[in-house]
Order: C-alpha cells, then structure tokens, then sequence
C-alpha cells in the first residue's frame, strides 16, 4: 500500500489525563475511500483518538494526523479537509438550524444551498426551527446534515445514528456510501456493533485504551464463537471430542454433542468425517459475541 | 477582515446580544435613578453635616468627601464603587460565557473542529466582548449626561468623560484577566472565582488601605489605585492612567489568546 492511499495514520498514540491513560499506543492506517470502523465500549479511548486527531488534544505520546499533515501541528489545514460529527453533541439553544448552517459554512468558506436544502429534505429536517425547540434526533440530524454538507475528503463521525430513527438511520447508510464513491474516507466510531456493521469494511476494537483486534469484518467474525450440535447415529465419541482445539463448555450426552467453537470448525469437520453424524447444527457466527470476547471485562 | 475571522466575531456578538442589552439596561437604570435624586441632595446642608460626624476614614473609604457637591455627589454614589464594580464583573462575566463557559458546556468544540485557528476563536470572542463593552459603557454615558441636563447636575463633561473611560478600562483590565485564565485553564470557575475576586480586592484595597499608615503606600499596586487615583471627577486625568490600564490589558489578552493554543480542549 502506497503512502498516498493512507488517509488517517496514528503511530502509538498516547494520551494521558493526569494519572488516566485514556490511550495506551494505538497505531493504525485508514486507507482512502474506505469506511474504517472504530469499535469499542464507553471509555475505551475512542473520542479520545478522535479529539486527538481533530487536535482539541495534545497526544502525550505518538503521532496521529491525516492526508501527512500532523493534527497538532498542521491542525488548520488538516480540519479543512475534513468534516466532523461529534459524539457528544452540543449546540448552540438559541440559533435556528440555518443559522448555524450559515456561521459554519462562513467558517468553511461557504456551503452549497441546493446541496443544504437536499440534504435537509433527505434528512426530514426543519432547520427554521430553534435548536432548542428540537429532540437529540433532529439535532443529530443537524450535525449529520453539517458534516456531510462539507463535502470533505474524510468523514470523522462518532456515534453518528444515536438517537436516529431507524429510517434515518437507513438514509445515513446511503449517505456514506455516496460520500465513499464521492471518493471520500469515513471514519465511524460507534460502540454500536450493528451500526459498524452495516457500513464500515473494516474495523479495529478498542479496549481500555489499546486496539485488541483489527480486520476485515468478516475476519472478525472468523473468530466468533459459534455454537454446534451434533447428533450421532452412534455415541458420540467424548474423548476425542473433549480434546478438539477450541472446544468450549462441551456437552456430551449419548448421541448428542452439543459445544461452543471458538476459531476454526475443520478440525471438528475432520473428526465427524470419521464418523456416522445424523444431524449437524451450527449457529450463524455473530460478530455481537466476538465483540463482547474482545472486550472482555470490559463489556 | 477575511469572512472567517467577522464570523468569530459576529457570531459571539450575536450570542452577547440579550447579556449586553440586559448589563446595559441595569448599569443604565443605577446611573440614571441615582442621579434623579441629585435635586434632594443638592446644597442640602444636613447631608453634608451628617456626614462630617463620621469618622475621616469612614468617609474616605466610602468616598462620601464633598458629598453636597455634584462630583462628590457621583463619586459617592456611582463611579467610587457602583460602577466600576458592576463593570468589571459584566466583563469577566461576558469574558467567561464566551470561552470557558462556552468550552465547558461543549459549544465551542463545533467551531474548534472547522479549519479555523483556535487563537482566533478566542481573539474573536475576546473582541466580540470589547464591542459589547462599548455598547454598554456608550449607553451609560448617555444616561449620564442625559440625566444630568435634566436634573441640573452640574459637572465638567470632560472630566465624566474621562471618569467613564477610566471605569471601562478597568473592566476591560479585568476582562482580560479573565480571558488570560480562560486561555491556560479553561474552568469557567476559575475564571469567575479569581476575576472577580480581584475586581473585589482591588476596590477594597483602595478603600480600605489608605486608613492604616502601613499599608497605605500599597494601594498603589491596585488597578483601582491608576484608574482613580487622580480623582478623574474633580481634576484632569494624566495620559499614563489610561496606559497603565490599557498597556497590562493588552498584555493579558495576549497572554489568554496565545495559551489557548498550547492545551487541550475540555471534552463536554
């Protein structure tokens, strides 16, 4: 991979709050046009990153920037190619949307009003009315509305669909992927599984400051526990059964076998070919449990 | 100015817009229902008399000195204390919900996140709170010298003058301290705690040392002690008064503007 296809780099980053290490080295690339996922539970360092590459925080330790501009040094040029959604979203109770829409766009050199008033509609957003009068929804919609009208090469958003309907939520997917075949990288941080999910091809899982896995999601999902029955026309043979790798709370009980499988099933598959199986079930990996086995304690 | 940089101003301005109308409309209304009262006190010769049964200190403290006359009149009742008072902390007040309280809240990390330099952010707010300043201290003065003509207040305009421009210094000093505190620390009770205590220390500094004779030279280090040394209401004020508030202010914003740039931002 070239150096022009990383969008975000980040090169053990650390990021200290007094005695708090909120980040504890966290190196990873994000490579252009993709949407990266940014997993992790409440706490496990991921607004810290984002705050840290947006350069609102000082890393204490490490590098982190985008498009090779470093986010302490080069913060100007670097938040102007890019847009953010912030998790923890505070706006201003006396302006009405457009208004806000406005202040931002002068601060961006201005934003597109047929682009704004389609996003709007595409959104179901009044933006006349006063912020203070709108739900955590619609203000959500707001700052969606803001990040993606600024048509920036990298999307950062955290936690972008709390609070959204589901039908926005759906109107959100399209979004980013339109902002992906516009060429554009999103960075989308959610603790949210099914939100990564559904948009993001790859994803690193934080955990108490430090990424404890990173892939493709179907790699992630590779991992996941996945739970097995099998019925045999004999009794099922215990011994062997106990001392397959990856055998986990293993039930035998005559014919019947019943197990949870973390990593490959083909040591398992060689086994049953060895014997008569009547009847085999296995449960469809869900990415939900392999992400609570990362984030262990934690979750 | 570049269309980012009025926004940084403007916009704060705009949210200013009902904390400067309402610190106008209150200093407005003490200014101007003080001095209707000037006709009761005018050549009132029991006021004076009662007065000068007080202790000396008493009434150098509370500034009650030529109380019978209009620019003791004022001095007393507005522009030792009142004021100045009120002035300062409507800067330091203004000062901290433009960028501490704003940073606390979480509202400034929307406009930190765009391609903008957060030392003009913070310079925008610092000049958006100066405009309001002037609008507050333009609206006092005409409150003044409208009141004034009405009630027969008799005093030289030029010397009220310098007495205003003296007071809106002395908040501006204070407006800048706080905006110093809020670009190193950002904790919007840090920066109401310590502005206004040293508005408060300040006053009571000039008020109450020159009462004992060993701490009587030191009132000379109060902010209060350069604006109003001279007695601005009775006598010319000297050009260094102006600069010696205007010189540290300049100073301090500097400082505040400059500081922001160098720590991290409050997460809401």
């Amino acid at each position: 991979m070239s150096t022009a296809d990383v969008v975000v780099r980040i090169d053990g980053l650390v990021k200290h709050y007094g005695k708090v290490e909120a980040v504890r080295g966290i190196d990873l690339e994000v490579r252009r046009g993709e949407v990266y996922g940014f997993l992790g539970p409440n706490g496990a360092g991921k607004s810290t990153t984002i705050r840290c590459l947006l350069g609102l925080l000082r890393p204490t330790a490490g590098r982190i920037g985008a498009f090779g501009l470093d986010s302490t040094r080069d913060g100007v040029a670097l938040r102007r190619r890019l847009a953010y959604l912030p998790g923890e979203l505070r706006l201003p109770e006396r302006r009405s949307g457009m208004d806000l829409v406005a202040s931002i766009g002068r601060l961006r050199g201005g934003f597109d009003a047929a682009r704004r008033d389609g996003l709007a509609e595409r959104l179901r957003l009044d933006l006349h009315r006063p912020l203070r009068d709108l739900s955590s929804g619609n203000r959500r919609k707001v700052a969606l509305l803001l990040a993606f009208l600024a048509d920036a090469e990298l999307l950062v958003l955290d936690e972008p669909t709390s609070g959204l309907d589901p039908l926005i939520q759906h109107e959100f997917l399209v979004l980013v992927r339109e902002a992906c075949a516009a060429g554009a990288t999103v960075f989308l941080s959610s603790h949210v599984l099914s939100e990564v999910q559904r948009a993001a091809a790859r994803v690193a899982v934080l955990r108490a400051g430090k990424v404890v896995a990173e892939g493709t999601v179907a790699e992630l999902r590779g991992r996941a526990r996945q739970r097995i029955e099998v019925w045999f026309e004999d009794q099922a043979p215990a011994a062997e059964l106990r001392s397959l790798p990856g055998v986990v709370d293993p039930i035998i009980d005559g014919h019947r076998f019943t197990a949870t499988l973390s990593g490959s099933i083909q040591p398992l598959l060689d086994l049953l070919a060895r014997h008569q199986v009547s009847s085999m079930l296995v449960e469809e990996p869900d990415l939900e449990e392999a992400f609570l086995d990362l984030y262990g304690g934690a979750a | 100015m570049t269309a980012p940089l009025r926004e940084l101003v403007v916009g704060p301005l705009r949210a200013m817009r009902r904390a400067t109308f309402w610190w106008s409309v209150g200093l407005a209304s003490l200014v101007g229902i003080t001095v209707a009262f000037w006709p009761a006190f005018e050549g009132s010769s029991g006021i004076s008399a009662a007065i000068t049964q007080l202790p000396a200190g008493v009434v150098q403290a509370f500034g009650l000195e030529n109380f019978g006359t209009p620019a003791g009149f004022l001095r007393g009742n507005l522009y030792d204390f009142f004021v100045p008072l009120l002035l300062a902390a409507a800067a330091v007040v203004l000062v901290n919900g433009q960028t501490a309280g704003e940073e606390a809240s979480g509202r400034l990390e929307l406009y930190l996140a765009q391609p903008v330099d957060r030392r003009m952010v913070f310079l925008g707010r610092a000049i958006a709170t100066l405009v309001a300043l002037a609008v507050i201290t333009a609206v006092i003065t005409a409150v003044q010298l409208g009141v004034d003509a009405a009630v027969g207040l008799q005093i030289e305009s030029s010397y009220l003058l310098s007495t205003i421009a003296l007071c809106a210094l002395l908040a501006v000093f204070h407006g800048s301290l706080a905006l110093a505190i809020a670009g190193l620390r950002g904790r919007p009770s840090l920066v109401m705690g310590i502005g206004l205590a040293v508005a408060l220390a300040g006053c009571l500094v000039v008020a109450l040392f020159p009462l004992s004779t060993v701490l009587a030279s030191w009132q000379h280090l109060s902010p209060w002690d350069w604006a109003f040394g001279g007695g601005p209401l009775e006598h010319t004020t000297e050009a260094w008064r102006y600069l010696a508030l205007a010189i540290p202010s300049v100073a301090l914003a500097g400082i505040g503007v400059m500081a922001v740039a160098r720590r991290d931002v409050a997460a809401a």
